[in-house]
């Protein structure tokens, strides 16, 4: 089951998706308008809750490693790549555990995974600098993944309401 | 499998909870490094246009010596929490070590003959773009 | 469906192809480098930022290959060389107005600044940093050298002659500003309009910041690297710091700092400790500076009601820092930090 086409052409689409939007948000550039380094909206996080939600977590993973090493392909940056696998990972971890909790929507799900992103960020950037001092964006980053978690929520809503749920390959 | 979080439309109360914990987990650690913000400082030492070295002042906690042996006049870089200085130098104008403790985000050390820059940095950008003096 | 994904692919096509991502704010291009014995820092904001950056280098290191004295074969150097001898040597037009800039200003200030002080300072040492104090039948038998009304230019021929064996030129004092303000021009050739230098804390602002704010410089404590006097916010402007607490060594615990009294040939003692000038002519901020520290507060005071052109901070060593009225809205006093008091002199 896991490697027939339907379900390569899945995973495919769902990478080509989550690349095009992290591309996509790099055209906004919401430092500019708010100047805090690490500042996006996390649009990408839109494709791993999808999967989280409709396909299995090891899906998720494989898109969201994908996703960032094609990211830092595209980009040409491949320093970036220890931020974007850090946030996303840690980000990942989250949400798959919170959406096992029987109590909470999207948008619980979906902040939570926005502020595990930026401090996995945030705990990528301490270790490669080697110092403590990144730290001091992190609280006010916390405070933004409230506003950028809850737009990606609606956004996330929106998507696994309508998309149908893929049938058994 | 079932996610009952992937069948709600609208935030539940537990939501609530999980924004004031991240809000809560923030003013936390504004709080917590809020005292060292302003001394924030990284001092960096840069030979000949060339990093060689970068200490977290801040974040030190026992005093750190820096032996340079393979440059044009051999010298001792002094790290202790907070400040910096170069604590012996062979060069023969003595500048650098007249200068003593910096300690101050701009601030800056530089032994010309050796053509070295130690220079801090940090979280407070000062308010200024350069020094005259 | 299969248009859908289409669309997609397509859309992941443009996005990656056609666009870099923006880059955030404007740090400008920054240079630094070693020339003239200290360090120096260009940034130049803009499109042009590039060019005139590397421009801005290119004319400095030129220059110092014809001001500085330690370079064998610059121009200063010929013009040593032959001191005493009959002929006069050709030199660059550069050069030539430098030197006759250095001799009137000089007249003007009663010989509190000398370009040719070279063999007091090499008694000293300071050249070569090997430092000693030099006798006073030493400083007697070099003080009749230092006179650079005797310095010979004939700007039509284009060259100059040091009239007596053992005269020789040292540009210290001017070659930074001279150097700063040619730089500027090719800065500004270039086509940019926002830059500031740094030569050796000598501070030359070009226009505005880009965010249309003038810049700010921080004028430094003589008795502590780690405050400020105050901040100068500069438009157009040189702003230049000379002191005795920049280069010294101590002997038997007495002091002895790099600016020389040419009258004396002693370290200057004029009751100052800094003296900051402002002026929109670099070279002009760059030998003020010089000059009226060894000259001392009043006759700097005096210097600045009689001529237009610069404004002062002087560091007094009685803890007073007094900035002349043209500064009173660009400076913001910080000396409190170091326990100086603030006046306003006024014309």
């Amino acid at each position: 089951m896991p490697h027939s086409a339907r379900h390569l052409t899945r995973c495919a689409v769902l990478t080509a998706l989550a690349l095009a939007l992290s591309v996509a948000e790099g055209l906004v550039p919401l430092a500019l308008i708010f100047p805090l380094p690490g500042l996006k909206l996390g649009l990408a996080n839109l494709v791993t809750v999808y999967a989280l939600c409709r396909l299995s977590g090891r899906e998720a993973l494989l898109i969201l490693v994908c996703r960032c090493v094609l990211g830092a392909l595209v980009g040409g940056r491949l320093s970036a790549l220890a931020f974007s696998l850090s946030g996303g990972l840690l980000a990942l971890g989250v949400m798959a555990v919170l959406l096992r909790l029987p109590a909470l929507s999207l948008f619980g799900v979906s902040i939570a995974g926005a502020a595990a992103h930026n401090t996995g960020q945030i705990l990528a950037a301490m270790a490669v600098l080697g110092t403590r001092a990144p730290l001091v964006y992190l609280p006010p980053l916390l405070l933004c993944s409230l506003i950028t978690g809850a737009v990606t929520a609606t956004a996330c809503i929106l998507l696994v309401q309508r998309v149908p749920v893929p049938g058994p390959s | 499998m079932r996610l009952p979080a992937a069948e709600r439309r609208r935030p539940t109360l537990w939501d609530a909870a999980v924004v004031l914990a991240v809000a809560a987990a923030a003013l936390l650690l504004f709080f917590q490094i809020s005292p060292s913000e302003g001394n924030f400082l990284t001092a960096t030492v840069v030979l000949d246009g060339e990093v060689i070295a970068e200490y977290d002042l801040s974040a030190l906690t026992d005093p750190v010596s820096l032996r340079l042996d393979d440059i044009p006049y051999p010298l001792t870089i002094q790290a202790e929490p907070g400040r910096i200085r170069i604590v012996e130098s062979s060069c023969p104008s003595q500048d650098c070590v007249h200068i003593g403790w910096v300690d101050r985000v701009g601030a800056q050390i530089i032994c010309l003959p050796n053509r070295l820059v130690i220079s801090l940095s940090g979280a407070a950008e000062p308010d200024f773009d350069a020094v005259s003096g | 469906m299969k248009r859908f994904f289409s669309l997609f692919l397509l859309l992941l096509l443009l996005l990656c192809s056609g666009c870099s991502a923006p880059t955030v704010g404007d740090t400008g291009t920054f240079n630094e480098f070693f020339a003239m014995d200290t360090i120096m820092r260009v940034t130049v904001h803009g499109d042009a930022g590039e060019p005139a950056a590397s421009a801005a280098r290119e004319e400095i290191e030129r220059l110092e290959k014809l001001l500085s004295r330690t370079l064998p074969d610059s121009q200063v150097s010929q013009l040593n060389a032959h001191a005493g001898e009959e002929d006069a040597v050709a030199l660059e037009g550069d050069l030539i107005s430098l030197l006759t800039f250095a001799r009137s200003l000089s007249a003007d200030l009663d010989d509190a600044l000398d370009i040719t002080i070279a063999p007091v300072m090499d008694a000293w040492g300071f050249t070569t940093d090997h430092h000693q104090i030099p006798t006073q039948a030493q400083l007697d038998a070099l003080l009749p050298l230092v006179d650079c009304q005797a310095l010979e230019i004939d700007p039509q021929a284009g060259t100059a002659r040091l009239p007596n064996v053992g005269m020789a030129v040292d540009l210290g004092a001017v070659a930074k500003g001279f150097a700063a303000g040619r730089a500027e021009s090719v800065i500004r050739a270039a086509g940019a309009d926002s830059a500031l230098l740094d030569l050796g804390r000598n501070i030359t602002a070009i226009g505005v910041k880009p965010t249309g704010e003038p810049w700010r410089v921080a004028v430094q404590d003589p008795q502590d690297s780690n405050l400020y006097l105050g901040v100068l916010a500069l438009t157009d402007q040189t702003c230049s710091t000379s002191g005795g607490y920049e280069r010294y060594f101590e002997e038997d615990g007495v002091v002895y700092h790099h600016i020389i009294d040419p009258s004396t040939g002693y370290p200057a003692h004029s009751g100052l400790l800094s003296v900051t000038v402002v002026s929109p002519d670099a070279l002009l901020a760059d030998a003020l500076s010089t000059a009226l520290f060894v000259a001392g507060p009043e006759r700097a005071l005096d210097y600045w009601r009689r001529e237009g052109g610069f404004e002062l901070i002087l560091c007094g060593e009685d803890g007073v820092v007094t900035a002349t009225e043209g500064l009173e809205d660009a400076f913001a006093f910080q000396g409190e930090d170091g326990g100086y008091t603030y006046e306003i002199a006024r014309r």
